[in-house]
């Protein structure tokens, strides 16, 4: 089930916070549980066993990790027994086919084999259940001794299918005891809405613009078409994403739940770096944790440093699919961000604030080619484009055109993805409280109208013939 | 003023969001299943009959999905809504 489907908004959603809120304290980690894994259930029946049994062992691991009776030997081969476990889950069933294409591409042979399907959210729980394993392992923090409330905070349905990746630390003792108010339900809510609404009006919106310039792209389109077109599809991914991750964050609030932010309007960042602290946080916070600081971070000589960004940055980038470009793509980054360690760290901080604003924009915009594009030939076809060395046109009538329909949309997400909005909200209800307040009932009123509105229209398939 | 009445219309109306949800919900599971709409010329989907299968392979839910969406409350209205807004919508000229 999608956050942003009519079923969820107007069927799941509302009759689980009703069961939740009636079920009193004692019952409603079980209804929780229970909408939990009817929501992943109901896309995806037969992968639930996969979630379920990596929910038992991982707990009875846990605590077997926690014990004292055992010497560290033992729980060395505790440990890498679970990580074996968990990443083989996660190499089988996301990176089979990719494993297999290459060889296949390679050494020229065909495998008949069946590929898995890949289970939703598999990378997010992967991850989370890697991270609570290490804790537990390090003495960070105690294992949990409830199944229940173990199983909640793994499939827990509001970060379950696209994150944030929760850390065990932060919510645990929101997993035994947590405060429901009024005011949390209801900025929760908002909280939801707004990223509703970011997916909904703006991400997909935008998005039509992109598959236009992409469509083109294949016969070729001007300079600017090029870069408007990546650009809109920077947004796009922006206002997707972390519209998803507002929805996670409104929805946990709603149940009571405090996770951290997971987007802080990256697009303002004046550093590669920078951008990487802004864009999907947890992800970053998570590499930083387990895999970058066990390998020495950057307190290293060069070469040390290269290698393990080299490392991080690969899987970074591979999380993120199973495909080639992707590594692409992440070491790309790795690559900026050590050029940054070393060469430009302090050149940047005595450039003037725009060109540090371009300089990152740039090269993240770039970046998104080797993303959104699978193979070599469609990366270059469009790099060319965009750099005017495929004889192509620097203007050209069809950005006229596209420039007339989307200009507005355009801006307005370019506004949205900075802090501006939230500041002059901030700004009217320093000065007037009473009009803030009026101001904001009405947004979210009108908002609720737009999003039901889009929702239903989004199930709409027109006889396209009758057009004519 | 009465000082306990504000907090109490505020908080109905932070809460707007969720009433006009629940609301759709209610009328949805209260009002009769139709079979054509006139606007969208075509048969609207009616419940999915149940079959392990179904369940086992996510196709029902599927179903029961479109049934929602073809059967939500004031459909024809919200898609008039949804026309008026991309007739003069961002994305047009």
């Amino acid at each position: 089930m999608l956050f942003s489907s009519l079923f969820f908004t107007f069927a799941f959603l509302p009759s689980t916070t009703i069961m939740y809120y009636l079920a009193g304290a004692h019952f409603r980690d079980i209804v929780l549980l229970v909408a939990s894994l009817f929501f992943y259930a109901w896309g995806e029946p037969i992968y639930i066993l996969l979630m379920c049994s990596s929910i038992v062992v991982n707990y009875l691991v846990a605590n077997l990790l926690g014990r004292n009776d055992f010497d560290e030997r033992q729980r060395k081969l505790f440990l890498l027994g679970s990580l074996a476990l968990n990443l083989g889950c996660l190499a089988y069933f996301k990176y089979f086919g990719m494993i297999v294409d290459t060889i296949a591409a390679i050494g020229c042979r065909d495998f008949n084999v069946i590929i898995p399907a890949l289970p939703i959210g598999i990378s997010f729980y992967t991850f989370q259940t890697l991270a609570y394993l290490l804790d537990v392992y390090w003495g960070k923090i105690k294992p949990q001794r409830n199944l229940l409330q173990y199983a909640l905070y793994i499939s827990m349905f509001p970060q379950l299918v696209a994150g944030p990746i929760v850390n065990y630390a932060d919510i645990e003792s929101q997993l035994s005891a947590r405060s429901l108010t009024l005011t949390g339900f209801s900025s929760g809510l908002r909280r939801f809405l707004c990223g509703l609404a970011k997916k909904i009006l703006l991400a997909n919106n935008i998005g039509l613009l992109w598959m236009e310039v992409k469509t083109m792209s294949n016969t070729g389109v001007s300079a600017i078409m090029a870069w408007v077109g990546v650009l809109a599809f920077a947004l796009q991914i922006y206002f997707d994403f972390s519209g998803y991750s507002d929805m996670a964050i409104g929805l946990g609030e709603m149940f009571g739940f405090r996770f951290k932010e997971n987007f802080r309007y990256p697009y303002v960042s004046r550093s590669v770096s920078e951008f990487w602290r802004r864009w999907h946080i947890s992800l970053g916070s998570w590499f930083r944790e387990y895999v970058y600081i066990p390998l020495g971070g950057n307190r290293v000589g060069r070469w040390r440093l290269a290698l393990n960004l080299f490392v991080v940055w690969f899987l970074t980038g591979i999380w993120h699919g199973a495909s080639w470009n992707f590594v692409a793509w992440g070491l790309y980054f790795g690559a900026a961000i050590l050029l940054e360690n070393l060469v430009l760290r302090t050149r940047i901080a005595r450039w003037p604030k725009v060109v540090c604003h371009v300089y990152s924009l740039v090269i993240v915009t770039v970046g998104w080619v080797f993303f959104e594009f699978q193979s070599t030939p469609e990366i270059f076809n469009y790099l060319k484009l965009m750099f005017g060395l495929a004889d192509n046109a620097l203007i050209g009538h069809f950005f006229w055109a596209k420039f007339r329909k989307y200009s507005v949309l355009f801006l307005v997400c370019i506004i949205g993805a900075t802090p501006c909005p939230k500041n002059v909200a901030l700004l009217i209800r320093k000065k007037n409280n009473k009009v803030y307040t009026m101001m904001a009932n009405v947004y979210y009123a009108t908002l609720t109208f737009m999003v039901t509105a889009y929702l239903v229209g989004s199930t709409h398939n027109p006889f396209i013939y009758f057009r004519f | 003023m009465n000082g306990e009445k504000t907090p109490v219309v505020q908080n109905i109306a932070r809460l707007f969001p969720f009433i006009f949800i629940v609301a759709l919900l209610a009328s949805y599971l209260l009002l009769p299943t139709k079979t054509f709409s006139v606007r969208e010329r075509r048969y609207l989907a009616q419940w999915p009959s149940f079959h392990v299968e179904d369940v086992l392979d996510g196709s029902y839910g599927r179903k029961v999905e479109v049934h929602f969406s073809d059967q939500f409350p004031l459909r024809d209205f919200w898609l008039q809504i949804y026309e008026l807004c991309e007739g003069q919508s961002l994305t047009q000229f």
